[in-house]
């Protein structure tokens, strides 16, 4: 039987003045399968919504085609109005008339218009309903890592009623941080006591994950942790495995080798130069300290708090001069302009280079040598203690883990985010999320901001125990798959099992819930066994003929 | 179809970055028709043939750039498909219209406005060396 197809023009309220919407809405009509056409002028708005639904019911229409703006604005909603008139939302399809045609040139375009529409009911026609189902999701979350923003993500999950296990690869939690309690303006040991004591998170330390299967709301974990292995089940996991610094000193660093047990000794980090000013029995006081940061990554927010937050501690409790060498503070976290007038009032001084500094040893001490861009000329600060510009790095188990897992890794071998302005904090794995240190982002503020997106992205998942899923909208129809395995290697999000059908032939079986429809499989498969509903072969090619006909 | 050319675009990249050239006034040939597909990795070779055999004079395939890709690796599969595309097209002596693969990010509108101008440059020329 032939379908019915709705036409629904939308002229954005006057906004395509080069269209002629009653030339094009005769010429829309007299397409095969057209049954009505009818001019909205405010789809955007509740009203002409409840129009397109009536006209929807009154014609008892099968498909329907939206001519208006781009369906990145709008698809979803409008999908929202055929759902409410009793179809279902898949069996829409948009003809960008206003960003694609009537914005993009000059003159009328009439004609290019009903051509866009003609190619949009060419595909309608083929369209096809695609069934919802809700599917049951583990509610447990497994967070990787035993430092601040594991422990902070495990305590925000626990706040908003998702229990959590910490699986840290030491023995106790917060090796690496411990020490920097305060550094970064962090309280990481009453945390660490909070999370102990909180009945929703689960510790398991000296632990590592040995296999990881399955998808987001179902993945199957094996931990070895003393030699005994434990298998236990997820509905997503959090990446928190942090990362490490190593000192870089720039190159043309000689040390003499009498000298060099001495002046190494003089050049720490930030860390160090932290676990020295909380040393109540160090011997010598250093009078002048120079610190060099911010010359090896265009991101300095960490650094600087830092920096600010030793320099501070130094004046108060050795009464040191200190002279700061870098290419920029970056004040603009939380706290920080207010730590930085701090500093500069109590007599830190701060030389902005655009080069990383020259050092050299000069009798014992360490000469830092650099142009003040400001001054214009050269300085030199001799000192006795240099906190040395640090270079991040990802934690050893970070690649590891990134092969387990199967997620990407970015240029510095750091975990690479979905999107790095829009969603930083999911992988590209559906399920798998990312916090903290080990996506290379250091700053505390924005580490916090990180962990609340993170954990209301999974509450949001996990919350009411099920998932909507679109059910086989991409499937391998059974009686041409060959089970050559092609998809199976070739679709990025792991989507793809080998299974049976009816205790039968084996044949690729798509997971609804891992699939994230990007038709790659539909492309590759080699006996074009798999439909991608929506743009099935025949969906893309009545389209390619739309333009043909006109 | 005389003289469309046919652009499939990635929903991720070049469609919005098609939205945006619209939207920002940036004009292009009125002869180039976006067909929106989920990744440039799901357009296949039968998809270009097809737009080939019904008359266009173009075919474009844009997707994310080098890795960015939405879905990882289907901005390198397109590639090799258009190529694999233009190698066939070659061997069976079809005339040299060009089926064409870019790389743009959702933000680049002059990038799509520069890939469409091209390639309409292209054609031009071509018609006119015979």
């Amino acid at each position: 039987m032939e379908a019915k197809i709705g036409v629904f023009l939308c002229n954005c309220g006057g906004g395509m003045k080069n269209i002629d919407f009653d030339a094009a809405g005769a010429k829309v009509a007299k397409i095969r399968g057209v049954a009505c056409v009818d001019l909205i002028s405010d789809l955007c708005l509740e009203e002409g919504r409840e129009k397109m639904a009536a006209g929807i019911r009154a014609e008892n229409l099968d498909r329907v085609v939206v001519a208006a703006c781009s369906p990145e604005f709008k698809e979803h909603v409008l999908g929202q109005v055929l759902e409410n008139a009793g179809l279902d939302g898949h069996l829409l399809c948009m003809a960008n008339i206003r960003e694609q045609c009537s914005w993009a040139h000059e003159g009328d375009v009439t004609e290019k218009a009903v051509e866009l529409m003609n190619m949009a009911v060419n595909k309608a026609r083929l369209l096809q309903p695609v069934e919802k189902q809700d599917i049951a999701v583990d509610r447990e979350v497994l967070v990787v890592g035993g430092g601040f923003s594991a422990v902070a993500s495990a305590l925000q999950f626990s706040r908003v009623g998702l229990r959590s296990t910490l699986l840290e690869k030491e023995v106790v939690l917060g090796t690496a941080t411990r020490e920097l309690e305060g550094l970064h303006g962090f309280d990481i040991c009453s945390m660490i006591d909070a999370v102990e004591g909180d009945t929703n998170i689960e510790i398991l330390t000296s632990g590592r994950m040995t296999t990881a299967k399955g998808t987001i709301g179902d993945f199957t974990v094996t931990i070895t942790k003393e030699g005994e292995e434990i298998s236990r089940k997820y509905g997503a996991i959090v990446l928190a495995t942090g990362y490490r610094t190593e000192l870089a000193l720039g190159s043309g660093l000689e040390l003499r080798a009498d000298e060099e047990a001495i002046s190494r000794a003089k050049i720490v980090s930030q860390e160090q130069l932290f676990g020295m000013l909380n040393d109540p029995f160090i011997d010598t006081k250093p009078k002048t300290i120079g610190f060099v940061f911010g010359f090896s990554d265009e991101n300095s927010r960490f650094p600087t708090l830092a920096t600010l937050n030793n320099a501070l501690a130094a004046k108060k409790e050795w009464d040191s001069e200190i002279y700061v060498f870098c290419k920029d503070v970056e004040v603009d976290s939380e706290g920080v302009e207010k730590l930085y007038r701090e500093a500069r009032e109590c007599g830190v001084v701060f030389l902005k280079c655009e080069v990383l500094p020259r050092i050299a040893v000069d009798n014992g001490r360490i000469a830092i040598e650099a142009e003040d861009v400001f001054l214009g000329e050269d300085t030199i600060v001799a000192c006795d203690l240099l906190v040395a510009e640090e270079l991040l790095f990802p934690t050893e188990g970070t690649a590891a883990l990134s092969s387990l897992l199967n997620i990407l890794l970015d240029s510095r071998g750091f975990y690479q985010d979905e999107n790095v302005h829009l969603y930083p904090v999911a992988s590209e794995k559906k399920g798998v999320f990312l916090v903290g240190g080990c996506r290379g982002d250091l700053d505390t503020g924005r580490v916090l901001t990180d962990i609340s997106s993170a954990v209301m992205s999974i509450d949001k998942l996990l919350l009411s125990g099920t998932i909507t899923v679109e059910i086989e909208r991409v499937k391998a129809d059974p009686q041409k798959c060959v089970a050559c395995l092609t998809c199976i290697r070739v679709c990025p999000h792991g989507a793809i099992q080998l299974g049976r059908v009816d205790g039968g032939k084996e044949i690729a079986v798509i997971v609804d819930l891992a699939c994230d429809a990007c038709g790659i499989c539909a492309a590759v498969c080699p006996a074009k066994a798999i439909d991608f509903q929506g743009y099935r072969d025949d969906q893309l090619l009545a389209q390619i003929e739309a333009i043909e006909e006109s | 179809m005389n003289g469309r050319i046919i652009a499939f675009c990635c929903e991720h990249s070049a469609y919005p970055a098609a939205d945006l050239a619209g939207k920002l006034g940036l004009h292009y040939p009125e002869t180039l028709r976006i067909i929106r597909v989920p990744c440039a990795g799901r357009v296949d070779v039968i998809h270009m043939l097809r737009a080939l055999e019904k008359g266009a004079s173009a075919v474009l395939v844009l997707g994310c750039e080098d890795g960015a890709c939405h879905h990882i690796t289907g901005n390198i599969r397109a590639r090799e498909r258009v190529k694999h595309c233009d190698m066939l097209l070659r061997e069976i002596g079809i005339d040299g219209r060009p089926v064409v693969m870019f790389n743009l990010s959702p933000n680049a509108p002059h990038k799509f406005v520069k890939a469409a101008n091209e390639i309409t440059k292209i054609i031009k020329e071509s018609r006119e060396a015979r």
